[in-house]
């Protein structure tokens, strides 16, 4: 345990957060947006159980914090993902598909 | 005794009785067709005014010299460092006193005969609630004028009287020129007014220095039986001076005096009784009533003085020349408005307010009826032309009468009204020409229009009621004697224009003219000259006075007598003077080119500025803030992706400037 660096696992997250970025930014179907942001999401949770296994003991989300947090996110990712599946079964009724390119109505 | 003076304490009821009847004719005219749309209670409401108001003046006259001023103040203003020392108030008052009630006699008789006259003659015209509404709203601010004690209530409805005028003269609103012609009237006024404000600012502040109570207690123009101001003491000559001619710019733009006389005439586009009441006796004498109490109660320097004689003397001969040409019936009478309100100017400026005052009563009693009896003309026969005219006597021998007691009254024979006041007027000034030379070329046009003057009227008496028959077929042949409601307040006119002057013999009507001021400094020392007396040189005056009025009625009678038209052949040498007097002077072309010409070029730049400075400005930012818009709008898609996009942007921005712009910026600036 001792050998392993918290650098490492930021990385970890970092990555995951470019690639959920990439796929936010490129992604037109709006599962696979729902699939990026669920990944964005659970590099912050990462973070948090990092911090909480490597105490500083200067920071405020070291040990117990941390971890509690996690399991809110999760339940919170849980919400945000039902929301999401949700406006898709909505815009597949509307449009007939499920791209976000077509729900542009609101520009007008 | 003390019943009159407890009659006093209700002297705001004079004003408040035609208010009455202005609020009930204006709420409820159109359904009281019964009472002439309002019209009879018109005359009840001013009949009651009237009868209080005389009883007030025969308090005044049995209580000789009594300054009974009721006041409720308003609001006042506590002492303040920086504003007026001894604080400020505003208040509205009743100041009875003898000048007040002569006035109260005038205006309360005048109105009242007018308003009776009125059912009579405006009987066939629509707007009827209108009209006695607004004449009965002008009662009481004429009221208001007279029985004000303060100088912030009298401009208050100074300016009131003035909106009247401007309605009822427009009352034919429907004719161009008599909408034109209101305008005239208000937009000429209001240039004296502005004046007249400025000339009140400046007494405030004059005053206001001298003597601190003076704002405190309102502005009043007595305290007990004397004037509350000094009189000109401890106050810069030059600045009294500037205001005594602001003050006198007001009365000449009320009183149309030369040079903002031009509205007078062109007012006659009114009712005939509107001319009456507002224009020939009460509001233009309220310029003179303005001059009278600025004597008195204000203070003129020996400048202002000069300028007042000035203006008056001048305006005499100016309008009366005026009056001898044209051929408007009711045109001629309003030129000879001008021309007597001048002479009174005129004698208020050589010390007289007095006799000025004296003239002031008399001329109402006269000229309303002057008018009375033109209305009645023009109801007989629909035209005001002169020349159409002729032959009336016969058929109209009442009004006949009354229109030739007005005009011996206004020519000024004895023993008719006008003899004894312009006469009085005319001996009061040549009494000062020892000591003011300078009044002497003032004296001489005031002279010189007495002929004028009993000239134009007779000129216009032989027109219109002598002859056979009217120059046109079949006026005189249809006209007919106005009703009783017509006749009565004439007669009751007729019988002032002949005594109103022998009144003043009488010891207790005299004290009117007398006003007993306590105060040390009473502006010059000189008798009042009311009544008249009479030393060896004034009957040599009168004797003058009376020859030339006499000549000018035998040269009216050699032109125009028997009902016959002087025409002057085309080669006269006179012929371009009568051109230019019936031109008035080229005033109006003048005016028409001051506001064509200078006011029309300054309109002009100020609408080049504002619609190419001003808004092309307000366009240019509009039109660059469009072009941007126009541009900005592409970026949005509608596409979620490009708004997460934004949002990434716009967090990493956000990220840069927090971790490296700022703190470089701050270790560059030295902040905390």
């Amino acid at each position: 345990m001792t050998s392993l660096s918290i650098v490492g696992f930021v990385g970890l997250s970092t990555a995951l957060l470019a690639i959920s970025t990439f796929g936010i930014l490129t992604r037109r179907n709006f599962i696979l947006l729902l699939i990026s942001i669920e990944i964005g999401m659970n590099a912050a949770i990462l973070d948090f159980l990092y911090f909480a296994a490597f105490p500083t003991g200067s920071h405020y989300f070291d040990g117990l914090q941390g971890q509690s947090i996690a399991i809110v996110l999760i339940g919170l990712a849980a919400t945000e993902v039902a929301v999401g599946l949700a406006i898709v079964l909505a815009l597949n009724r509307l449009k007939g598909s499920i791209n976000v390119a077509e729900a542009s109505s609101l520009r007008e | 005794m003390n019943f009159w003076v407890s009659l006093d304490q209700w002297a705001f009821l004079v004003p408040l009785l035609p208010a009455l009847a202005f609020v009930i004719i204006g709420a409820l005219g159109e359904r009281l067709s019964k009472l002439e749309h309002g019209g009879w209670l018109a005359v009840l409401f001013s009949a009651g005014s009237m009868v209080l108001g005389f009883l007030i003046a025969i308090g005044e006259m049995l209580g000789p010299g009594t300054y009974v001023d009721v006041r409720y103040t308003w609001f006042s203003i506590p002492p303040s460092s920086t504003g007026f020392r001894d604080g400020f108030s505003l208040v509205m008052g009743t100041l009875v006193d003898p000048i007040s009630a002569l006035m109260l006699i005038v205006v309360t008789l005048v109105g009242f005969v007018v308003m009776l006259y009125s059912i009579g003659y405006m009987h066939r015209d629509t707007g009827l609630p209108r009209y006695y509404a607004i004449l009965s709203l002008f009662l009481t601010a004429m009221l208001g004028v007279v029985l004000a004690d303060n100088l912030l209530m009298f401009f208050l409805f100074w300016e009131l009287v003035g909106v009247c005028s401007y309605f009822l003269i427009g009352f034919y609103y429907a004719k161009p020129s008599a909408a034109s012609a209101a305008k005239e009237a208000f937009i000429v006024t209001r240039v004296g007014d502005v004046l007249f404000l400025a000339g009140i600012f400046i007494y405030f502040a004059m005053y206001a220095s001298a003597d601190p109570s003076w704002a405190a207690s309102g502005f009043l123009f007595t305290k007990g039986n004397a004037a509350f101001l000094p009189l000109g003491q401890g106050v810069n000559p030059t600045l009294l001076t500037i205001a005594g001619i602001f003050l006198l710019a007001g009365a000449a733009g009320k009183s149309a005096q030369f040079p903002l006389d031009a509205w007078l005439p062109d007012a006659m586009e009114g009712p005939t009784t509107v001319s009456a009441l507002i224009h020939a006796a009460t509001m233009v004498a309220a310029g003179v009533y303005l001059l009278v109490i600025g004597s008195l109660f204000l203070g003129f320097t020996s400048t202002d003085q000069l300028a007042i004689v000035a203006v008056g003397g001048f305006t005499t001969i100016w309008a009366a020349s005026m009056a001898c040409v044209h051929t408007d019936i009711k045109r001629v009478i309003a030129y000879s408005t001008v021309s007597q309100l001048g002479y009174m100017v005129l004698a208020v400026g050589a010390g007289f307010a007095m006799v000025g005052l004296f003239h002031l009563y008399t001329h109402a009693m006269f000229k309303a009826l002057l008018f009375l009896a033109a209305g009645s003309v023009i109801h007989a026969v629909t035209t005001q032309d002169l020349f159409k005219m002729g032959g009336l006597r016969k058929k109209m021998r009442y009004t006949a009468f009354a229109f030739l007691a007005g005009a011996f009254a206004l020519s000024g024979i004895p023993p008719f009204g006008g003899f004894w006041s312009k006469d009085d007027i005319l001996s009061s000034v040549y009494s000062q020409l020892g000591t003011h030379p300078e009044y002497w070329p003032f004296y001489l046009m005031a002279l010189a229009t007495v002929f004028l003057t009993a000239y134009y009227i007779f000129r216009v008496y032989f027109l219109a009621f002598e002859g056979p028959s009217s120059r046109e077929p079949g006026l005189s042949e249809h006209a007919h004697e106005s009703p009783w409601v017509m006749r009565v307040p004439m007669l009751v006119l007729a019988g002032m224009a002949i005594v109103a002057g022998l009144l003043v013999f009488i010891p207790p009507f005299a004290t009117l003219f007398n006003p007993t001021l306590t105060s040390p400094a009473f502006p010059v020392a000189l008798p009042l000259n009311v009544p008249p007396s009479y030393p060896l040189v004034d009957i040599e005056l009168s004797a003058l006075s009376v020859a030339l009025a006499v000549g000018g009625i035998l040269v009216a009678w050699w032109l125009w007598g028997n009902g016959r038209l002087a025409s002057m052949p085309r080669s006269a040498p006179a012929r371009w003077m009568r051109e230019t007097l019936l031109q008035r002077y080229y005033v109006k072309a003048a005016y028409d080119w001051i506001g064509g010409v200078g006011v029309y070029s300054i309109a002009r730049a100020s609408d080049f500025v504002d619609r190419f400075v001003i808004d092309g400005t307000v366009r240019g930012f509009e039109r660059s803030f469009a072009g941007i818009s126009q541009r900005m709008r592409k970026i949005q898609t509608g596409v979620v992706s490009d708004y997460a996009a934004y949002v990434i942007t716009g967090l990493i921005a956000v990220f840069v400037i927090v971790l490296f712009v700022a703190p470089w910026l701050v270790s560059r600036l030295g902040g905390g």
